[in-house]
């Protein structure tokens, strides 16, 4: 189902391409659930979007991160992006969205694909000062109205030294 | 600029090859100390080579100290060793030893596309010394250096000048003005005419060291390339070829009529001054040497490392791949006899291509072994402590990042014994009843499953109490603890621990057994030391064969699937819950043939859902590793695999699942993943719980 979503975005992106050429400032978005949020990463960074993965348990791992799945002989590790944002975690796993990360690539579990849009970077607002939520650089109003989309910091999901 | 960087690739590796056959040749030379005419003529040859190909990527400074050098050792072969005096040895093979560092630095900054260092002064002033030293005690044969210049052409003009008559169709060629790397371009030349006319095609040029003298190029673009034929047939195949050339702005047919004073023979003589006139003259000692390189060349080719690897990968999923096919679950059931034949046929195939990738990435462990000569000799001159390195089973194979990897590691331990085993003095060694000169053995064996490299010196050995006092002065041990033998001697591979109070140049900043032991393990291997007091220090590092593949247990605890190595396994067994002993502290104790071992769960350590929990249930697997030796505790055994290991992402690793014994993957035959455990983090991550 999700990818009849995707091929569909894909064409209507087709035309606002065209649309965004002329100047303006922009990058695209690819937007999905996970819990009640919207989240947004930067598009290029997506590397593939998998249904229906086998993913092998890791134990000694923080909670967040699920497992690994093996992409093609490339071992992903998949990361919960509700349980790592502190929202409850979901039963049902079956879809990742594989992003690259620097030279890693990591898988995150959502809810589900919502669709890729080209925002104008002067759409997208700082977080308010006192948000503590560390993992979103930015928010932006969804131009058709269907709410708010949180920018994921991609640099934030990166493990720690 | 693809093309230009494979030239520069190219150049890189050949002048590191060529530095390190030089390297060795004068660490033998400098143990001999004299050089034998073989070798010289071998450095001349390398320094003529290095000469010619930096000039032609244009780095003129290292054509420059290359071309003094060469000129250095053409006086050494013209007159034999016996003109260097006693005296001037040792400062000769000092300068070929600097001459060797300063191409190394040149071409890392070539590599890694820094400027180059112009200023090469004083170390030219430094050979030129030497040049003058080495000819000042040479009385008999005045002025050496411009002797050979005058008559280095005199051996190589005969050649043209008696074929002037033999090859009376001639072609003059001339290059574009300013097109650059004549001597290059008329080199191709010759060669695609060679290719045209046939291997066997006689014909000569001139000048005729186009191919080893860059400086060529000049006499090229005054007088052009002259090509000289037996018959019309072959000049006219020539002219084809030279049309369809680049860069070439003509040519002219001339015929050869008289012997009269040809002036293309005799220019050549006169016109090459200083830099190309050693050239002709080692032309004449070289062709054996070349046609030997030339033949080697074509029996090995020089392989990216990342191309073996992506192959051992793919290798390792086409062996995967063919098992899910042959054992699909679709095909149960069936009576498929051709399918079966032919599914053998191919496991046999898979598994030689299995070998086949994985023997391509074997290289003996000499090249590592040999750079070591060079780090005891120059700590001997620096810390005037005579000591020889004794290398055993150099050519023994490893996988080649193994080779890569284990240098630095074994650099560590070369010096060590250099700075802290052997003694200061020789009259302490002499005191010792030793021989004054100190030996270190670095010796390589092959076990089947793993290589031990042992780095073995006949020094004072481990001061066992300044060991223990400096280990609790850096609270790394604890003052009021008992500690054995053994246990002192893991505190040099702790991190931060360093015996010698000094900082010196060598070793001694207080990183250099940690590194040494971090670096042996992330390949997956495992130092120790073994030390007796005054009579030496043992380490030895042992790595497995290679990293990629092996042979391992599945087990399955729960819900998830492990993978032993076989190596680690002892036996397995079915014990009943009367045969445990519980100690103390609720731990599980099992008599294992007239010794108890502990029972580590699995399904406890890594808090996993489901599994058993009777021990009649389960399995338990008895392992050993080094110095542990304990009994895993697992649901049920899925059989022996052999399997390709791969590596945790570092996403997961840096969560340090390293030490608690999780330490790669593998894909399993249906696809799904297994956990590759190291027996013995696991175990210390099992007592420390």
């Amino acid at each position: 189902m999700n990818d009849e979503i995707l091929f569909a975005r894909e064409d209507e992106m087709e035309a606002l391409n065209i649309a965004q050429d002329d100047g303006v400032d922009s990058q695209k978005y690819l937007i999905f659930m996970a819990g009640h949020l919207k989240l947004g990463v930067v598009a290029e960074d997506v590397v593939e979007i998998l249904n229906n993965q086998v993913i092998t348990y890791l134990p000694m791992v923080p909670g967040y991160i699920r497992g690994i799945i093996n992409m093609r002989g490339l071992m992903i590790p998949i990361l919960d992006i509700c349980s790592r944002m502190g929202m409850p975690s979901r039963e049902e796993d079956n879809l990742v969205v594989v992003i690259n990360l620097g030279d890693v690539q990591l898988g995150i579990l959502v809810d589900g694909v919502d669709q890729m849009l080209d925002i104008p970077k002067e759409n997208i607002h700082p977080l308010p000062a006192n948000s503590t939520q560390m993992l979103v650089s930015g928010m932006c109003s969804l131009p058709d109205g269907s709410g708010t989309m949180m920018v994921l910091d991609c640099e934030q999901l990166a493990p720690h030294d | 600029m693809g093309s230009g960087n494979e030239i520069l690739d190219m150049y890189i590796y050949e002048t590191g090859t060529l530095l390190e056959q030089l390297e060795t040749i004068v660490l033998e030379a400098e143990k001999a100390d004299t050089f034998s005419q073989e070798n010289v003529n071998e450095i001349f040859r390398i320094m003529h080579t290095i000469k010619g190909s930096s000039a032609m990527m244009e780095f003129d400074t290292l054509a420059t100290v290359a071309h003094r050098i060469e000129d250095m050792f053409f006086i050494i072969r013209e007159g034999t060793m016996s003109v260097v005096s006693e005296d001037n040895r040792p400062a000769l093979f000092d300068v070929v030893f600097q001459s060797i560092d300063f191409f190394r630095g040149e071409v890392e900054k070539v590599e890694a596309g820094e400027p180059l260092n112009k200023d090469i002064d004083t170390f030219l002033t430094n050979i030129n010394t030497l040049i003058s030293k080495i000819k000042g005690e040479e009385v008999p044969e005045p002025a050496p250096a411009p002797a050979p210049k005058a008559a280095a052409p005199a051996p190589a003009a005969p050649a043209p000048a008696a074929g002037s008559g033999d090859y009376p169709c001639r072609l003059r060629v001339n290059f574009e003005e300013g097109c650059g790397m004549e001597s290059l371009r008329a080199f191709m030349l010759v060669t695609s005419v060679r290719d045209v006319c046939g291997e066997t095609a006689d014909f000569a040029f001139e000048p005729s060291n186009v191919e080893t003298d860059p400086s060529t190029s000049e006499i090229i673009i005054e007088q052009g390339f002259l090509m000289m034929f037996k018959t019309e047939e072959e000049r006219k195949a020539a002219i084809s070829v030279v049309t369809g050339a680049g860069s070439v702005q003509g040519y002219e047919p001339i015929d050869y009529h008289a012997p009269a004073p040809a002036p293309a023979p005799a220019a050549p003589a006169a016109e090459p001054a200083a830099s190309a006139a050693p050239a002709p003259a080692a032309k004449a000692a070289a062709p054996a040497a070349q046609q030997q390189q030339q033949h080697s060349k074509e029996t090995l080719i020089s392989v990216n490392l990342s191309k073996l690897d992506l192959l051992s990968a793919v290798v390792g999923e086409i062996v995967i791949t063919e098992s899910m096919v042959t054992s699909s679950p679709d095909l149960k059931g069936l009576a498929l006899d051709a399918f079966s034949k032919s599914a053998r046929q191919l496991r046999k195939l898979t598994d030689e291509l299995q070998d086949v990738s994985m023997s391509l990435r074997m290289v003996p462990v000499s090249g590592t072994f040999q750079k070591m000569n060079r780090i005891v000799r120059d700590m001997t001159k620096k810390l005037n402590r005579p000591a020889k390195l004794t290398l055993i089973g150099e050519d023994t194979e490893v996988d080649k990042t193994i080779v890569d990897s284990i240098g630095d590691p074994i650099m560590h331990m070369i010096r060590n014994s250099m700075d802290h085993g052997i003694e200061e003095t020789q009259e302490e060694r002499i005191a010792a009843g030793k021989n004054p000169v100190g030996e270190i053995i670095l010796s390589a064996r092959d076990t089947g499953s793993e290589v031990i490299i042992e780095i073995i010196d006949d020094g004072r050995g481990v001061n066992d109490d300044a060991v223990l006092a400096k280990a609790i002065r850096q609270g790394i041990a604890s003052p009021d603890a008992e500690y054995s033998h053994k246990e002192i001697l893991s505190f040099l591979l702790a991190p931060g621990f360093s015996t010698n109070t000094e900082v010196t140049e060598f070793s001694g900043r207080g990183v250099g057994m940690d590194v040494v032991k971090r670096g042996v393990e992330e390949l997956g291997g495992t130092v120790s030391i073994s030390s007796q007091l005054g009579k030496g220090m043992t380490t030895t590092i042992r790595i497995p064969l290679t990293m990629a593949i092996m042979d391992g247990m599945e087990v399955a605890v729960g819900d998830s699937i492990f993978t032993i190595p076989i190596n680690n396994i002892q036996s397995t067994m079915k014990v009943t819950s009367g045969e445990v002993i519980h100690d103390s502290s609720s731990g599980e104790i099992i008599k294992c043939q007239g010794s108890f071992v502990p029972i580590v769960r699995a399904k406890d350590l890594y808090q996993l859902q489901n599994g058993c929990t009777e021990i009649e249930d389960g399995v338990l697997i008895w392992l050993e590793a080094g110095d542990h030796s304990y009994c895993l505790f697992v649901d049920e055994l899925l059989g022996q695999q052999q399997v390709v290991v791969k590596q945790l992402p570092a996403y997961v690793n840096s969560f340090n699942v390293k030490n608690y014994g999780i330490n790669g993957c593998t894909l399993r035959s249906d696809g799904s993943i297994s956990i590759i455990l190291d027996v013995a983090s696991l175990y210390t991550a099992a007592r420390g719980m």
